[in-house]
């Protein structure tokens, strides 16, 4: 074949070869992994099809959106609701037939995609648009040791990001700020911004109507209810009401019900706690009767006009409007199911956001702050973040000229890269920084664990394993996403593994606290943490049911540090959308983001070497049309 | 979690687009991501822009699928060649049947499948046979791929009929993009910071003519517009890097720029108009021109090495496609931003070297443009540029 095409050479090879010399071979011998099919999939899919990688395989689990079709190319109108791994498959495997491709539309979390699985990949290319499946390909990559192309764009901005197990920092070696949430206090009794009236709308009275309750919601931060016990108390008692109006769906007073209850008598009910109104501007309750008759004659299609910001009555006329079609929708799904069903909020579910928008710009005139339109509360509401074809296109091509020196297997020479908006240039690039000690992802030694699930139990992995095998103490905690052991929680040792919800794929993370004394009367620290990654398999019956760790498998021990401090708060609270509005505001027009990065990165770098958590750095997740946007 | 800045209104007035051209409710829904960026009144001025696109290799390829997906009005591809083999290997509007096939004509369909919003022209003239009258129509001209005498003339008719003109190319891991846009106004959206922004040149080519402010919630936004002045091509090839610079800095520059020099002096001297090949004779030929292009820009003679040259000889004609897209992604952006008349557009040479993932951007002009451009101002006046311009200026 090789000579072959010595003789007469594909023309699709001719020019690569000429700007790329050996390393076009290797391009083609390639098996690459791309996780995400969306806007920066699209483009990078392109680039790997057209630049000739052997054989690409595509994860998504996600549908061809109308919104998407903006950035997305491979995606036409005729797409819409079809997978986009498959789609983006059909599309692009026309570029280049030559390329082979393979598409799953999955979960890449499913338990399919396995450490085996990745192993057989050269490298692996994240195109995600959120934090969680961010985390899991990167642990999936460490523990397969295989080298990830990481990327993410937000707006104008984009970064690309090379991870190599041992030799850079993998993606959880700087923290990521969690999601913003609120003082349960705050959206509920005071609100002071739109936002708190639109997550009002959202995560409370919308799910209190129509979903189950508030309590489950991330929005809600529940840290600072001891200290103000009686008004939680209050609020309580307030849902309970609500929940109870509930039952009056479908009535012709369900809306004047609802509406009395939260504008009216709530409000009332707030207006008489004086203390919390000594600093505030107190809230002025609404009458159903005054605003109905104020609005008549507002048609129903208002909810259309959605870049205007709708009046106190026109957000009348939408809220009582939606509620009626949500509750229709709702008798309709009870009469099948007997009352189960229940809805959610869905940004491009027009009934919910219509719903959404109004109640949230009610609150809002009644404590007196600024109404927003329903475009923008979608994007509120919605975690939207703006996304364009030229950023991603540009992103996208980064992300393959970097996977080139990986092929080379020449990582010094590997960027982390960012779309800089400075006038001088049009990226800003840094060497690629050394793990992170401290990071609990990859700063711990990993192993493959083979266990015969149907017999195995926890007492074979902590006396036979972990002592016997590799010489721990007594001092060891044990967990999965929850706690299975530690010296004073032995509930589980007898138990089997599937009882405990391990399977195959299952991480076990075991912590070690044992500070031991050496042979030489030395102390030894600890050791890392070690994670072990469960593959079942069928042992004999004589045998133990856990095959021991190979021999000589030692776990390091930890470096000697002050402290291992947690995350900086600032991390944390970091607000998206500050955090989203700080950077636009140190990039635009300037280089001072490039500037204040380097600077963030500097304390990183020394927070590093005293062995201590460094200050985030500078992170752009994209986040196409779910979840949340990640900046610090 | 929200950009509020980018979706602010601009203020009411003569900036607001006539109620004919409004956006419509199906469009902000397939626009939905980008208005969330550059607002309504961008995307409305996008779709009512005409840009020519001349060159259909891959990073038009890049340029028309961006532009397209943006939503501009009209997109028309010129291109007198038709698709060969090599073409397939970097395109992605084209597959093996329309080998033989005018380029402009054979990605048309492909162009209009991106969105059916966007009507798509094409044109198999040779660019140096169209009057400069003919580039009048258009908005924006992008010349994609041409030799240096053809850059010229196109650049040469767009300042003729007022209109911006964009050129690049891509060699292998290098490439270039040029921009005049004569004279371009925009406005840059920021917080107000604790330093009063002066009504004064920023830089030799670049001043602040108007400030306004307003306020959003707890906050002062200020809306900044500025004017950037454009030299010619003709005038820029030229010209050495800013005499300002420190030695220092002079070494950050890509040695692809005086490579990119060098390649464009070979095609218009050599006997067949031909890029280098990788003979002897070829080589000496390039070494020599580089080597001169390194003193007319003033860069450190030592910072050409042998062994780049024949690294970017060898790969100058080839077509990377992560290259193109990076290209025609910073092209396109830029195009999308002077259309809406946001952000600051480039100024005015970008070079980009792809093994190490720099992307200058150098301010290339004559000796005194500054001078020129506070005396007669009269390089560009009474286009359309300068008309929109007055709408901006009223802001204030």
């Amino acid at each position: 074949m090789e000579e072959k095409q010595q003789t007469k050479p594909n023309p699709r090879d001719v020019g690569p070869r000429k700007a790329l010399g050996s390393l076009h071979q290797r391009i083609k011998e390639a098996r690459v992994l791309m996780v995400g099919a969306g806007g920066i999939g699209c483009e990078l899919l392109k680039n790997l099809v057209l630049t000739g990688f052997g054989e690409i395989h595509i994860v998504d689990l996600d549908t061809i959106d109308l919104s998407n079709l903006n950035r997305q190319f491979l995606f036409g109108m005729q797409h819409i609701k079809k997978s986009k791994a498959m789609v983006a498959k059909e599309t692009a495997g026309k570029f280049n037939p030559n390329v082979k491709l393979h598409a799953h539309h999955a979960n890449i979390k499913d338990a399919e995609f396995n450490i085996k699985w990745y192993k057989g990949f050269n490298l692996v290319f994240n195109a995600l648009d959120n934090l969680d499946a961010r985390r899991h390909v990167n642990k999936m990559c460490l523990a397969a040791d295989v080298p990830l192309v990481e990327s993410g764009t937000t707006g104008f901005n984009g970064q690309v990001q090379v991870i190599k197990k041992g030799v850079t920092e993998c993606y959880d070696c700087t923290p990521k700020p969690v999601p913003k949430s609120f003082p349960v206090c705050t959206i509920r009794s005071t609100p002071s911004q739109p936002i708190h009236c639109i997550v009002w709308a959202k995560s409370y009275l919308f799910t209190e109507i129509f979903g189950t309750s508030e309590d489950d919601s991330p929005e809600f931060d529940h840290t600072k209810d001891a200290e103000n016990a009686q008004e939680i108390e209050a609020l309580r008692r307030e849902s309970q009401e609500l929940k109870k109006i509930r039952e009056q769906i479908g009535t012709d007073s369900f809306a004047r019900s609802i509406f009395e209850k939260v504008f009216t008598r709530d409000i009332q009910r707030l207006c008489g706690m004086e203390d919390m109104w000594k600093r505030r501007k107190a809230p002025t309750a609404l009458d159903y009767d005054t605003v109905e008759t104020a609005a008549k004659g507002i048609p129903g299609h208002t909810a259309n006009m959605d870049q205007k910001i709708w009046s106190l009555e026109e957000n009348f006329v939408v809220f009582v409007d939606s509620l009626q079609r949500l509750s229709k929708r709702v008798q309709e799904l009870h009469a099948e199911d007997g009352d189960k069903s229940i809805l959610s909020f869905d940004k491009d579910d027009v009934d919910t956001l219509d719903f959404v928008a109004a109640a949230a710009n009610l609150r809002s005139h009644v404590f007196g702050i600024e109404l927003k339109s329903k475009f923008d509360i979608k994007q509120m509401a919605g975690n939207i973040i703006p996304a364009i074809a030229t950023t991603n296109a540009i992103t996208a091509g980064v992300c393959v000229l970097q996977a080139f020196k990986v092929l080379r297997q020449d990582l010094s020479s590997a960027q982390m890269v960012f779309l800089s908006r400075s006038s001088e240039r049009v990226f800003s690039t840094e060497k690629l920084s050394a793990p992170n000690l401290s990071c609990d992802v990859c700063g711990v030694a990993r192993a493959t664990v083979e266990v015969d699930l149907s017999r195995a139990t926890l007492d074979d992995l902590i006396e036979g394993y972990l002592k016997k095998g590799l010489g721990y103490g007594d001092e060891i905690s044990i967990l999965t996403d929850q706690l299975l052991y530690d010296p004073d929680f032995d509930d589980n040792v007898g138990n089997e593994f599937t009882s405990m919800g391990v399977e195959e794929g299952t991480f076990i993370t075991v912590m070690d606290d044992n500070e031991e004394e050496g042979e030489n009367g030395e102390i030894l620290q600890p050791r890392v943490n070690l994670v072990l990654a469960v593959v079942n398999k069928e042992i004999e019956e004589d045998q133990d049911p856990i095959v021991p760790p190979e021999e000589g498998m030692v776990i390091p021990r930890k470096v000697k540090q002050v402290e291992a401090a947690p995350a900086p708060q600032e991390a944390h609270g970091a607000a998206a959308g500050a955090g989203m509005k700080r950077m636009h505001e140190d990039m635009a027009d300037s280089n001072c983001g490039a500037k204040k990065r380097k600077l963030d990165d500097a304390t990183a770098e020394l927070s590093i070497k005293d062995g201590r958590r460094g200050k985030g750095k500078m992170e752009v997740v994209e986040v196409d049309d779910s979840g949340v946007i990640e900046i610090d | 979690m929200v950009v509020p800045t980018a979706t602010a209104p601009l203020p009411a007035g003569p900036l607001t687009v006539p109620e004919m051209d409004a956006i419509t409710a199906d469009e902000v829904a397939i626009y939905d991501r980008q208005i969330r960026l550059w607002g309504m009144e961008a995307q409305a001025r996008m779709r009512n822009s005409k840009i020519l696109l001349i060159g259909m290799r891959a990073i038009a390829n890049e340029i028309a699928k961006n532009l397209a997906l943006a939503g501009i009005g009209s997109l028309t591809v010129l291109d007198p060649e038709v698709v060969t083999e090599d073409d397939l290997a970097s395109q992605f509007f084209i597959q093996e049947e329309h080998i033989g096939m005018n380029r402009a004509e054979a990605a048309a369909p492909s162009i209009r499948k991106l969105n059916p919003r966007v009507t798509i022209h094409t044109d198999t003239d040779s660019p140096s046979s169209k009057p400069p009258t003919f580039f009048s129509q258009f908005d924006i001209t992008i010349a994609t791929e041409l030799d240096l005498d053809a850059l010229i003339s196109i650049n040469t008719s767009c300042r003729q009929c007022s209109r911006p003109f964009y050129s690049a190319a891509s060699y292998g891991l290098y490439g270039y993009i040029f921009a005049d846009l004569i004279s371009h106004t925009f406005v840059i959206e920021r917080d107000k910071s604790n330093i009063e922004t002066r009504l004064a040149p920023e830089t030799q080519t670049r001043k602040v003519i108007s400030c306004r402010t307003k306020k959003e919630g707890d906050k002062v936004v200020e809306f900044v517009t500025k004017e950037e002045k454009y030299s010619s091509l003709a005038d820029t090839v030229n010209c050495p890097i800013d005499p300002t610079w420190r030695p220092r800095k002079r070494r950050t520059v890509p040695a692809a720029l005086p490579c990119i020099k060098a390649l464009w002096e070979f095609i218009r001297t050599s006997p067949t108009h031909n890029y280098p090949t990788f003979s002897r004779t070829d080589l000496a030929t390039f070494t020599r021109l580089a080597t001169e292009a390194v003193a007319n820009l003033d860069l450190p003679a030592d910072m050409l090495k042998a062994s780049f040259i024949s690294t970017f000889v060898e790969g100058c004609t080839s077509e990377l496609v992560p290259v193109a897209a990076i290209l025609g992604g910073v092209l396109a952006q830029d195009v999308i931003n002077v259309l809406g008349k946001r952000e600051q557009p480039l100024q005015n040479f970008l070079v980009f070297d792809g093994e190490v993932n720099a992307g200058p951007v150098l301010s290339l002009h004559p000796e005194g443009i500054a001078k020129e451009e506070n005396g007669n101002g009269n390089r560009a006046k009474n286009g359309e540029i300068e008309t929109s311009t007055a709408e901006v200026v009223s802001l204030d």
